[in-house]
């Protein structure tokens, strides 16, 4: 078993013992409760695959009051947890603390209530994201932030990570369409957050609860905003000789006051890939640009129409619209796939998320693809060109050694640059176990102190998800400032990286 | 020390900050205008050495709003007034906090771009106070409130951190949105100095319509139609005058496509046996014109789309007047007895909505606003940790935090 962290033992972290394992037992009973290790080693890491911690037990609570009871024992013993959905996460969100216990949120997957007028929806945590579309389908309906794992991901991950996709462009991310949570404090205190009517009285703790990746506590219920789906939709594929071209093409449609649904850009090696495993039919080239429109049908006619001529003026060579729903689902089933298709181009590979001002974005991939030629490996790119939101993926072969160092410290040299644009470290995928460090590179102590205040309201003992998200452990009431290096780090018996 | 050598001493503290020309007393009241976000950490740093009690000013439209106040310390955001950053390919803006809203917009225009929101008083009002009360106006239907179009933050705390939040890119999910947290905090967590805002495109071709009817029913009705319709409404209200209840939309979509539009809503009326007029751009405005009613409460409802009718004839009953934006957020004026506002607010609450008392005429009794459900002990927790000596704007907020 990994050795505890020396911040856990200040945090003077309980031990999960026999007796409280019992108490767990009576809350979700004995099939709600995994111990085996063959069994635990399923929740040992999330899509993160490079971090693994064995969690000391997984609970699998049925309902709110379950869930509140497992935190109050957590809480009454000081036992580190975190809540998990489908466990798709791409920065280690998900990944157990050393000791502590994973909350499966597997069996609380019910739609609570719909309300069609008032485009409101209330669901448990458990439920997948697609099916909140597929459940207000068949009123006109669909529920809008789509991570590519839409079809098996969680609203629960989804409200932890504030999870984006490629629609966010126009319709926002998942904290647009958070109205009301219900929470369990890492207290055990059970509150609910926002309302089903905007602007609830007092702080707006609901836009911050939202991307605090399970550090301020756990959601039970979560009542989300519906979308009328759009009379229309047309998707246009364009192809270019230069990802530059492609790049200037989205900036022209922005200025021309056309706010697209979706523009997506992939370059060759991305192209490629997808065909190999999905066949989506790309035309072959440099750089692909998707530009997906949806709203009234004639609305939708005349700007396809002047996207179509800004494509031709930005030199693509060919444009064509999707022509049935297939096509479309096709496209972007191959956009979607991106991910999981470089495992075709290398054995292993590092996918980030980082974003830069828009017009940034020609400057950013020569600098991406300098600083992968200086280190010899390739880097391809898929990237949400509409927000700036870049997913540079790093190609590399763990089996030659040394190589995966080299890939990691790329992969976040190449984040930094994002930052040194006027950027972020991430866009959607959250900051997790995966680039702590790197948020220290993106804010300064005093705007990490800040962040921390808030975390020490809501869990003061730094139980909920602990040793996330913040660049180094930190305490509650630890004196800020420079930083000091922690006794055990002095003492040499640690070091943080 | 006593309290005014203590005062004095403090004064004079402030004065070599800021400069003795930028001190001053209003009503008694000692008042400062910082240069910077930096001199305005120096005060703050300073004030909350002696516990003594600041009150961020911005244009001073909505000061009478929360709970009164009697702080030691005015703090003016006139001096910090400059838009800083126009990023017109990026589509982000960056302003200090107090620049007066309108003065903001005409500097984004010239690019044909704004801030998505349409708050109250926007001559008067300034970008920090319009954030620090969450004003928002009837384009947040199409755009979303100011959680949804602010993007990042320079915030000054009690102690003097400077502390930024958020970024310049729209997309962003690095750490917690400590900006959403300073939204309608009306100052109590810090001092907001500069906010970076997601713009859109001002756009080209608007019409309003106006709907008339003697019955808010078959309006509330028609509301709830535009809504699940696919019409490009920009704005969607529901009006209570004196005379008549009426619902105004206001279309944005291409030229050659508002005609399709404007018939596809006639026919929604009609359905409702009702009939669609041209209306005044001057109907979005009336909102703000409620507040001129100072021997009335002026009170801010919210609401369930679906319960806006309801809720409007309600506030008819009484004999007062409203505007409800269809997003749920009413403004009334209600000349009614203390006790007639309470059971109002008791109405909406049983339907999950909230009542806000923004002004009480003079002499009347005070009525208690709606405080959120179960979650005021954890707000306090974060007052306390934000300001542990209480200096910032005591007992504005809700609660009496």
């Amino acid at each position: 078993m990994p050795s505890q962290s020396p911040d856990a033992a200040e945090r003077e972290q309980g031990i999960l013992t026999k007796a409280i394992l019992a108490d767990f037992r009576a809350v979700v009973g004995a099939k709600g409760i995994i111990v085996e290790r063959n069994q635990l080693q399923t929740y040992e890491c999330d899509g993160l695959t490079a971090l693994r911690t064995l969690p000391a037990a997984v609970v699998l609570p049925r309902s709110k009051d379950e869930v509140q009871a497992i935190i109050r024992i957590c809480a009454q013993h000081r036992i580190p947890f975190v809540a998990r959905g489908a466990g798709t996460g791409l920065s280690g969100g998900a990944l157990p603390a050393a000791g502590g216990i994973v909350i499966s949120f597997a069996r609380m997957n019910r739609i609570l209530e719909v309300d069609i007028p008032n485009q409101r929806i209330t669901v448990e945590p458990g439920v997948i994201n697609t099916h909140v579309t597929q459940r207000v389908a068949s009123s006109g309906y669909f529920y809008a932030p789509d991570p590519s794992s839409q079809s098996v991901c969680t609203i629960g991950g989804n409200v932890a990570e504030n999870a984006g996709g490629a629609h966010c462009l126009k319709y926002g991310f998942t904290t647009t369409h958070v109205l009301a949570l219900e929470v369990i404090l890492p207290s055990g205190e059970f509150v609910h957050l926002g309302s089903p009517v905007v602007d609830t009285p007092g702080y707006d703790l609901t836009g911050v609860f939202v991307g605090s990746e399970g550090t301020l506590g756990v959601v039970t219920a979560i009542t989300l905003r519906i979308v009328k789906k759009a009379e229309t939709v047309q998707v246009l594929l364009a192809a270019y000789n230069s990802i530059a071209a492609a790049g200037q093409t989205v900036s022209d449609i922005i200025v021309a006051s056309i706010l697209p649904a979706a523009m997506e850009i992939m370059d060759r090696l991305s192209i490629e890939a997808a065909e190999a495993s999905v066949h989506p039919n790309y035309p072959p080239c440099d750089a692909l640009l998707l530009v997906e429109l949806d709203g009234p049908a004639a609305e939708v006619d005349l700007h396809m129409q002047q996207i179509r001529e800004i494509c031709r003026k930005n030199g693509a060579w060919e444009d064509r619209i999707a022509q049935s729903e297939g096509e479309r689902f096709l496209i972007w089933k191959g956009r979607k796939a991106a991910f999981a298709a470089a495992g075709r181009l290398a054995p292993n590979y590092i996918v980030q998320d980082g974003v830069i001002p828009r017009t940034k974005l020609p400057i950013i991939l020569d600098e991406v693809g300098r600083m992968a030629s200086e280190t010899g490996l390739r880097v391809t790119n898929v990237f949400h060109a509409g927000d700036g939101n870049l997913h540079p993926i790093v190609l590399y072969d763990a089996a030659i050694p040394g190589q995966e160092e080299v890939a990691v410290e790329l992969s976040i040299r190449i984040l930094h640059r994002c930052v040194d644009h006027g950027g972020s470290i991430t866009g959607e995928h959250g900051v997790g176990r995966e680039k702590q460090q790197a948020l220290g590179y993106m804010y300064s102590e005093p705007d990490l102190n800040t962040m921390q205040l808030v975390r020490c309201a809501f869990d003061p003992h730094q139980i909920a998800n602990p040793d996330k998200l913040f660049p180094r452990p930190r305490l509650c009431g630890e004196k800020t400032g420079p930083y000091t290096p922690h006794p055990l780090e002095v003492a040499g018996e640690a070091e943080y990286f | 020390m006593p309290n005014s050598t203590r005062l004095q001493s403090f004064a004079d503290d402030v004065g070599a900050i800021s400069g003795p020309e930028n001190l001053g007393v209003e009503d008694g009241v000692l008042s400062v205008a910082p240069a910077n976000t930096e001199e305005v950490a120096e005060i703050l740093r300073r004030a909350n050495k002696d516990n003594i009690s600041v009150a961020p000013y911005g244009g001073g439209t909505k000061q009478s709003w929360g709970n009164p106040i009697e702080p030691s310390l005015i703090l003016h955001t006139s001096r910090l007034s400059a838009v800083r950053e126009h990023t017109w390919q990026d589509m982000t803006c960056t302003v200090e906090a107090g620049c007066v809203w309108s003065s903001m917009q005409s500097v984004l225009a010239e690019h044909g771009q704004f801030v998505a929101l349409d708050p109250l008083w926007p001559e008067g009002a300034t970008v920090g106070g319009i954030a620090a009360t969450n004003d928002s106006g009837s384009l947040r239907l199409r755009y979303g409130s100011l959680r949804d179009l602010i993007i990042g933050m320079t915030v000054v705390l009690a102690d003097g951190t400077i502390a930024r939040t958020g970024g310049k890119v729209v997309k962003n999910v690095a750490g917690y949105d400590l900006h959403k947290l300073m939204t309608g905090a009306f100052g109590t967590l810090g001092i907001i100095t500069e906010i970076t805002f997601r713009l859109h495109s001002i756009p080209r071709h608007v019409r309003t319509f106006t709907i008339s009817s003697p019955d808010v029913e078959p309006l509330g009705r028609l509301l709830m139609r535009v809504l699940d319709s696919h019409i490009s409404t920009q704005s969607l209200q529901l009006r209570a005058t004196a005379s008549q209840f009426n619902l105004d939309v206001r279309l944005a979509t291409l030229p050659e496509v508002i005609h399709d539009q404007a018939s596809s809503l006639t026919g929604l009326a009609q359905g409702v046996d009702l009939s669609v007029t041209d209306g005044s751009p001057d109907v979005w405005k009336i909102r703000q014109e409620l507040f001129d009613h100072t021997e009335a409460y002026v009170v801010k409802a919210t609401m369930l789309p679906s319960d806006i009718s309801k809720v409007t004839a309600s506030i008819r009953a009484l004999g007062g007047e409203s505007v409800t934006h269809a997003t749920g957020i009413m403004t009334a004026s209600v000349p009614a007895s203390s006790t007639q506002l309470s059971h109002l607010r008791e109405e909406l609450e049983a339907i999950h909505g909230s009542l806000t008392v923004l002004h009480s005429p003079l002499n009347a009794a005070p009525v208690a606003s709606s405080l959120p459900a179960d979650s005021l002990p954890l707000m306090r927790e974060i007052k306390h940790r934000f300001d542990p000596a209480g200096i910032m704007n005591p007992g504005r907020f809700l609660g009496g935090i």
